[in-house]
């Protein structure tokens, strides 16, 4: 018979840092939403499973001045239901709200939405337009890296084998800027992108796109930027034939694969619709945005 | 009264609480634990088998295999499956064993003190399997030298066919001004109940070999048992705990053989200890049949005046590995091609192919939804031709009172079915009775309705439409559509089956009247509610209070035989056992009887089968009828369709318990909804490759139709109890016809292939789009 697997829950980053860096066959887990059911699909249980939930640095939602930190093991729960943050970045608090269902939302966390590395994640693509930060204990100490860096492929992270997200930065959007995120499955819940697009985009006072971020999930083996159609975006007002180019720039972006949930051309396309509809969300968003309007 | 009202369930209470004890939940301390080995081979010959590794496993007690099984062969209709593939055997089954024709054929049952010991032995089996060529489906099977089951002696895959032909097919397509051609692809639907299979099995007080298990007919699982272990009928005992759902899907063995056969051999073995044992879901889902895949080439003629004049069509159901009820299935699906209408001219093949793959059976409408999605469809598309508005075609053709069917007998008295459609209509036209629910939250109303009345106008504004709480639609991209379809289902078992259904009551009391009587019924409750139905009528049938009926379910040691759960048949069929087992009852309370016990069985009038020519037969005996209008929305730019509202229209006879009604109509909607827009079952090479339920994707609460109006209509059948008919199975049948005919108006394009996923719907209407 195998060894029965052992739990812990360390106080500290530290100690959990020390109990993985001890035990190769061990990892981390935070909801294991996505853990419990790789292991029951049969994938080799972990000789230790560490819990981050008792570590407090790990949970919480806070500002300091125009800086949000958010613990990695925070459930996206909290992340929806908090005011404060889903009024500075509606379509992040849309994607976290987005994953599985209320079940699963009470546990999973953007910590652990980011390290599974699954390319149909929902909210990489927010954190990545919003330029979200990772914060990541080491040996050494910590080391920042951006949102867009951790994931390497499907299942690969650039995380060492010691090496824990502790918590996300985010900057607070400057004004009449907004994000939104969209996601297309077969049914209302509790599935999986077929496709997923954020945008992020800052409006002058007179309407012309100043800034714009567009990130597609589900389409590629990491999350997609579509810098054809930030630069088709910037410089000018929210047309159709904008937000046309934004679709075909998003589409032509993708490098999607046949799957039981979408065919290549299938994700192609839509993924189109999805990211003008995005980035036309945001936009109306962020003209309505008053927060510092000088004009 | 009992009989009218809307009764809480008498099972509520248990289930609300977890009182009640499904299959997977008996198990006693101390019980043994067993594991069903499956083949894995969709097509392969048994070369070696070792079986001793398993056995020398730690905690394992026993690992029973083909030569454990007295007669090595199962079956509901026909015994063409043995119980274990193997190389040893008694000699007393024809059914070759040595061959897999399925990946979920049996290998052995490993029976251990752990469900983990069970599991982690039945991997140390060794087989050695020679390939056969897999063939996987319809078209491979008939175009193959290789058959899946030679010693049957047809001498093709193709085993089951029937035939209609009916007036002239010159004349039909001479009157015709009209014809419309298209052939039709039907999907695999997965039963989905929330219960996988479980089962506990025992030696009994009596010495029974007892099997506790969830079905849909004691009696017959009482049977098979009985066949495979050559026992005496008398001498096993099957009994239904509560039962987490069915659909159909249980009409087939389990692990019911399996595990009579471990409590038996343990028992010889010196060891009587209860034996338990549960499929996975990913076990379930492969290892019990599906709905037929199929596929139906239709081509139809009407005259200008709407009269359909002809209907050519020939169906073919995959019946996979074996029969099951494909033989059953495919014959209520012949006599549905022609839809409930007045065909003058026919000429129907109807067939069943064996291949490799999941076994086609019994679920929810046994054929009649296959049927039904082309004939509707069919409907729909001469109306279309001919310009005519798709009731008034249906009321010019439907079956009335007088009929002479399609297999050229007149149909029993009480053909309602132009009575359904004007009230369905009528309700669709009246609009939603009070105010729509909200699905989008956003206050701007969900279901408005269409203030062009011409079903083509687009979405009523930004978040009218909200398919997906991800994803709201865009205004410019949203089409509204309405269709319309409907359908007769028969009521009991059809073409020759010997229909029965029994029921014992026992008056109790020392007055002049009885205060207390005793049901004993063998009926299933499968979630549907018949256990309170049953008592109702009970209660109507002796006078006795409904609270002061005692039922004894589903025991094949206190109840007489009741047929299945199936076929819409129980409130009818047993209805009437009731009526009969409370007049004899109260014979013998006259007589002075104390307590007074009636026993009875109640036999409908006879059926026949397919004449083998022309079809000619009287098939059925009693019917139930539907009508059904679906309002829908489709977001053109990924496909996506939110059905807004369905008008649900059925003459159910009487409604024994209302509310009970109500819920048969939804749960029927809500299970068609899936058939006709997700799920869908993906197999390859014989093996089905998404057997969990994140990748099946049956409809969640926020999927289902916004709206559903059922109408109950109550116009007697003439030989139903109290004038009840079943109605059980007909909201499923025409449902995805509807919707196809709503996703017509709305975009202009006919999907003939379900189910209608998004990434289907946008790839049809782009290359509609396509010049």
């Amino acid at each position: 018979m195998l060894a029965p697997m052992k739990y812990a829950a360390p106080a500290t980053v530290e100690e959990a840092r020390a109990l993985l860096a001890a035990d190769g066959g061990a990892r981390v887990f935070a909801g294991a939403t996505d853990l419990i059911p790789q292991i029951r699909a049969g994938r080799p249980e972990p000789s230790m499973m560490i819990d981050l939930k008792r570590i407090d640095r790990l949970s919480g939602i806070a500002r300091a001045g125009s800086t949000w930190t958010i613990g990695a093991a925070t459930p996206t729960a909290d992340i929806v239901a908090h005011a404060g943050f889903a009024a500075e970045f509606p379509g992040l608090a849309e994607a976290s709200g987005l994953i599985g269902s209320d079940q699963i939302q009470n546990r999973c966390t953007w910590g652990g939405n980011l390290v599974n590395a699954s390319p149909a994640a929902d909210t990489p693509p927010a954190l990545i337009v919003n330029d979200a930060k990772a914060v990541i204990a080491s040996a050494g100490g910590e080391r920042t890296v951006a949102a867009a860096e951790v994931a390497t492929g499907p299942g690969a992270t650039c995380l060492g084998a010691d090496e824990i997200i502790v918590e996300f930065t985010l900057a607070s959007p400057p004004p009449r800027t907004a994000d939104a995120y969209l996601r297309l499955i077969p049914r209302t819940e509790m599935d999986i992108a077929v496709v997923g697009a954020a945008a992020r985009v800052t409006l002058a006072p007179d309407g012309a796109v100043t800034a714009a971020a567009v990130a597609l999930g589900a389409v590629a083996p990491t999350v997609v930027r579509v810098p054809d159609a930030e630069a088709a975006l910037i410089g000018g007002p929210l047309t159709d034939d904008a937000l046309e180019a934004v679709a075909q720039a998003a589409s032509a972006a993708c490098r999607p694969i046949d799957d039981k949930r979408g065919t290549v051309a299938y994700r192609r396309r839509v993924a189109g619709v999805l990211a003008r509809r995005a980035v036309a969300i945001a936009a109306d968003r962020a003209a309505a945005d008053q927060r510092g309007a000088s004009s | 009264m009992s009989v009218g009202r809307s009764r809480a369930r008498i099972d509520a209470a248990a289930k609300l609480t977890g009182e009640a004890r499904f299959p997977a939940d008996r198990a006693p301390a101390g019980a043994l634990h067993a594991f069903a080995v499956f083949t894995n081979q969709p097509h392969a010959r048994l070369v070696s088998l070792d079986l001793e590794p398993a056995r020398a496993a730690p905690g394992v007690v026993a690992v029973l295999g083909s030569a454990d099984v007295a007669v090595n062969e199962y079956g509901l209709t026909m015994f063409d499956q043995p119980v274990f593939v193997g190389l040893e055997h008694t000699g007393r089954s024809p059914v070759p064993c040595d061959v897999s024709r399925w990946e979920a054929d049996h290998l052995a049952l490993v029976v251990a003190e752990s469900p983990g010991a069970a599991r982690a032995a039945a991997a140390a089996i060794e087989a050695v399997w020679a390939p056969l060529p897999v063939l996987a489906d319809i078209d491979e099977a008939l175009a193959s030298d290789v058959l899946i089951h030679p010693y049957d002696g047809r001498g093709s895959n193709r085993y089951c066919s029937y035939r209609i032909r009916k007036g002239d097919m010159a004349r039909g397509w001479a009157e015709a001004a009209v014809t419309v051609a298209s052939v039709y692809e039907l999907p695999y639907q997965e039963h989905a109940y929330l219960q996988p299979e479980a089962a506990l099995a025992y030696i009994d007080a009596e010495g029974r070999v007892t099997v506790e298990v969830a079905g849909q007919w004691a009696h017959e699982d009482r049977e098979q048992i009985a066949h495979a272990l050559d026992l005496d009928e008398e001498r096993v005992r099957v009994v239904y705990p509560p039962i987490g759902g069915a659909f159909g899907g249980r009409e087939d063995m389990s692990l019911q053989i399996v595990l009579a056969l471990a409590a038996l051999r343990l028992h010889e073995m010196g060891v009587d200890r209860p034996v338990a044992a549960r499929w996975s879901r990913e076990e379930s889902i492969v290892g019990h049949h599906k709905r037929h895949r199929g596929r139906i080439e239709a081509r139809w003629g009407a005259a200008a005046d709407g009269r359909i004049t002809a209907v050519s069509n020939t169906a073919w159901l995959d019946a996979g590995a074996y029969n099951y009820t494909s033989n059953k299935v495919l014959g209520n699906c012949h006599l549905g091609q022609a839809g409930p209408y007045e065909v003058p001219n026919a000429e129907i093949d109807s067939h069943a192919v064996y291949t490799n793959s999941t076994p086609g059976g019994a679920f929810r409408g046994f054929g009649a939804p296959q049927a039904a999605f082309a004939a509707e469809t069919q409907v729909n598309k001469l109306a279309e031709a001919l310009g005519m508005d798709p009731v008034e075609i249906r009321r010019i053709n439907s079956l009335r009172d007088g009929s002479v069917g399609i297999t050229q007998t007149p149909l029993p008295a009480g053909v309602t079915l132009p009575a359904v459609i004007d009230r369905c209509a009528a309700e669709a036209a009246a609009g939603p009775s009070e105010e729509a629910p909200d699905p989008s939250g956003d206050g701007n109303g969900g279901t408005a309705p269409d203030p062009s009345g011409d079903g083509n106008s687009n979405g009523t504004g930004a978040g009218a439409f909200s398919p997906f709480l991800s994803l709201p639609g865009s205004p410019g991209a949203l089409r509204r559509g309405r269709g319309f379809a409907c359908a007769l289902k028969n009521v009991g078992f059809s073409f020759g089956f010997p229909e029965r259904c029994e029921a014992t009551i026992v008056l109790h009391g020392d007055g002049d009247e009885p205060d207390r009587a005793e049901l004993y019924h063998a009926g299933a409750e499968v979630g549907q509610g018949a256990h309170t139905v049953f008592a109702q009528m009970a209660a109507e049938a002796t006078g006795v209070a409904p609270e002061r009926i005692e039922a004894f379910w589903s025991d094949t040691a206190t109840s007489g035989d009741s047929g299945s759960a199936s076929a819409s048949r129980l409130t009818f069929m047993a209805g009437n056992a009731i009526l009969g087992a409370a007049e004899e009852a109260e014979k013998a309370w006259i007589d002075g009887a104390r307590p007074a016990t009636g026993r009875f069985r109640f036999v409908p009038p006879p059926t026949e089968p397919f004449d083998l020519e022309d079809g000619r037969c009287t098939p059925n005996f009693a019917y139930g009828y539907v009508a059904q209008h679906v309002e829908l929305t489709v977001d053109t730019e990924t496909g996506h369709i939110r059905v807004d509202r369905v008008v649900s229209a059925h003459d159910v006879g009487r409604a024994v318990n209302p509310d009970l009604v109500v819920g048969q109509i939804e749960g029927g909607v809500v299970q068609g909804h899936g058939y006709a827009l997700s799920e869908d079952l993906r197999s390859d090479g014989g093996r089905i490759l998404n057997p969990r339920l994140s990748a099946y994707l049956i409809p969640g609460i926020g999927d289902i139709p916004a709206r559903v109006d059922s109408v109950v209509m109550e116009m007697a059948d003439p030989i139903g109890p109290w004038g009840a008919r079943g109605m059980a199975e007909m909201p499923l049948i025409p449902y995805a016809a509807a919707v196809a005919a709503a996703v017509h108006d709305a975009t202009g394009v006919w999907f003939d292939a379900l189910p209608l996923t998004p990434d289907r719907v946008l790839a049809a209407l782009e290359a509609a789009q396509s010049p």
